[in-house]
């Protein structure tokens, strides 16, 4: 039988009743943990034109999470800002390219991550299914603190203008985009590729590819389970994150996308509050989106909303 | 120091290899049942490396009567690995083995040495004895031996995939009767890292600005890695991934690496497009493997 059209097609995730009365809970908690930060000079990392530091900061439940933090050197007023969050198996790079562009930007890793994973680390796979049958403590809930207590990092640095602060990401830095935009009124723009973590009931029906296939590797040998797996991961899915998000986004999905399916990614666009957002469709692309010639137009989407 | 193939080359890897070959794998198996499918069995593999080190691979079986062709995923450069790469549907497992390996440094494979990422490029570097990444090329041939001693595998259709390692498994050893890989960092990797700053090539930048002298001996250590001189010793059927017109891997410019493999070898050029490449080398693979028709994922179809 043939596949209904992407943009045709009508999510089955619905944001639970309790959903913002848990988030703000949960940042409520994630406020009062101190940063206690540390930013230590990366000499190694740091190029002529760039100053890299290694950070660490606290985050829920005690975890210490790291970071990379690029400065341009040559800097003599406040910078705009850029969150720059990870993809699922990827380590966060060293976001000298964002430094070059006139930008501090922090590279956060979030709890399972290298690097800060002393305290949690349940491994890939393993992430995704992680205490997935309640949402207090499934291990995306951390997760996620931990991408926003990178602008919470960002918010305490003096060269830093806390009016002028972005996120940018793809695949699950897709997906942390969203739910940072959605959750932190802070964020002044957004980027989100590919997003992943957006209608994860919905992708494990699309695809038959990881890492959505550990939810059904889950549920196979966990059938009882698939009620309070699905009423968990709506208060993590973006679908769900989406209607609080006001500020300008942009959002850019490959037709052919074998692992985060381009449905979900018209889904989460439609839900979006923002008055100024745009979905960009690349056919021909399948999980990178079209980044080679989108990069371009995230670049000029910063320009004019951070003003480097 | 002039960017040539090293005297000793085959002596350097002669003795790695024998090193290699006096330490038993001593594989051992144990059932990952959450990654079973209706069409597979999973299995987690433990077994032994160069320096008595502990590696670890996934191992997916077709269920019913074998021999199967066989997929290896050579160690890439991260520290996840993942029992089938991201984007492959989970249906590739219902008539291909898989064997995934976790080389030393990686997740499962990272106790005692974790590697860092970045770091993981430049460890070791000025000494060839204790560069990384031989202990990593000599991880990535026991695996194949490994792989290779399964009754379940029809030795006659192996497919090595992956970037570097692919290639340099290819050229250390035989078994395999087919390569799918692209140059990723080690194809003139001081030449390619001088005209990029992006990472994981910038970390050679990094070391060298910090070790300013260390240039010679780096350059000594890479050319025992370097691609070109490891393809001579390749006889399986390659696919070689080039990059996109004009960029530093296309075609022309990976010509001196093209005609030094000794098998039969195809190149595709990247269309920036994961899709485009993919779909490419899915049926490439299924058509050398003699299928019909490869097994694509959902939105390939």
């Amino acid at each position: 039988m043939p596949r209904t059209p992407p943009h045709h097609y009508a999510s089955k995730v619905r944001k639970p009743a309790g959903f913002d009365s848990f988030w703000d809970g949960v940042l409520e908690q994630a406020a009062a943990i101190p940063l206690s930060a540390k930013t230590a000079p990366a000499r190694l990392r740091s190029p002529a034109d760039i100053e890299t530091f290694e950070v660490h900061f606290n985050s829920l439940d005690g975890v210490r999470i790291a970071g990379w933090y690029c400065l341009p050197r040559e800097r003599s007023k406040k910078l705009p800002a850029i969150l720059t969050v990870p993809g699922y198996l990827g380590e966060p790079p060293i976001p000298l390219d964002w430094a070059r562009k006139g930008y501090a930007v922090i590279s956060v890793a979030p709890r399972g991550k290298l690097r800060s994973n002393d305290q949690f680390n349940p491994g890939y796979p393993g992430l995704l299914t992680h205490n997935i049958t309640d949402r207090n403590t499934y291990g995306y809930k951390g997760f996620y603190v931990d991408a926003m207590r990178g602008l919470d990092y960002l918010l305490t640095r003096d060269e830093v203008d806390v009016k002028r602060i972005g996120v940018v990401g793809s695949s699950q830095g897709g997906g942390l985009a969203i739910v940072a935009a959605a959750m932190r009124p802070e964020i002044a723009a957004a980027s989100a590729g590919a997003p992943y973590l957006c209608g994860f009931m919905d992708a494990i029906g699309l695809t038959s590819t990881y890492p959505y296939q550990e939810i059904n590797d889950y549920l196979r040998l966990h059938p009882d389970s698939r009620k309070e797996v699905e009423e968990t991961l709506a208060y993590f899915d973006g679908m769900s994150f989406a209607e609080r998000i006001t500020c300008p986004i942009v959002v850019n999905i490959g037709l052919q996308d074998n692992i985060c399916p381009p449905e979900t990614g018209y889904e989460v666009f439609n839900k979006i509050a923002s008055e100024e957002k745009r979905l960009y469709t690349y056919d021909g692309h399948a999980h990178d989106a079209g980044s080679h010639e989108h990069s371009q137009i995230i670049d000029a989407f910063f320009s004019r909303h951070l003003n480097p | 120091m002039a960017d040539n193939k090293p005297e000793d080359f085959e002596q350097y890897w002669g003795d790695t290899l024998g090193e290699l070959a006096a330490l038993p794998a001593r594989p051992e198996i144990e059932a990952v049942p959450m990654r079973d499918t209706d069409s597979a069995t999973a299995y987690g593999v433990y077994f032994t490396g160069l320096g008595s080190y502990r590696l670890f691979a996934y191992l997916s079986i077709p269920k019913g009567e074998g021999p199967f062709p066989a997929l290896y995923y050579t160690a890439g450069y991260g520290s996840v690995v993942t029992p089938i790469p991201q984007g492959a549907s989970n249906d590739i497992r219902s008539r291909h083995i898989t064997f995934s390996i976790a080389a030393r440094g990686s997740r499962n494979a990272d106790k005692p040495y974790a590697a860092s990422f970045p770091g993981l490029l430049t460890d070791g570097i000025e000494n060839p004895a204790n560069y990384r990444l031989r202990g990593i090329a000599a991880d990535c041939v026991r695996g194949l031996e490994v792989l290779l001693a399964r009754p379940e595998v029809d030795a006659s259709r192996v497919v090595l995939i992956g970037a570097d390692m692919a290639l340099l498994t290819a050229g250390l050893a035989s078994g395999a009767s087919h390569v799918v890989a692209g140059p990723a960092l080690l194809y003139k990797t001081l030449e390619m890292a001088e005209a990029t700053n992006a990472y994981p090539l910038q970390e050679i930048n990094d070391y060298l600005r910090l070790h300013k002298k260390a240039k010679t001996a780096v350059t000594r250590t890479l050319s025992y890695f370097d691609v070109r001189w490891h393809a001579p010793s390749i006889e399986a059927t390659s696919l070689l991934k080039a990059g996109p017109v004009q960029s530093a891997t296309d075609k022309i410019a990976l010509a001196s690496l093209t005609t030094a493999i000794s098998g039969p070898v195809t190149v595709h050029e990247s269309e920036n497009s994961g899709y485009k490449d993919g779909l490419f080398a899915d049926k490439w693979v299924s058509s050398q493997l003699g299928f019909d028709a490869p097994i694509l994922p959902e939105h390939w179809r």
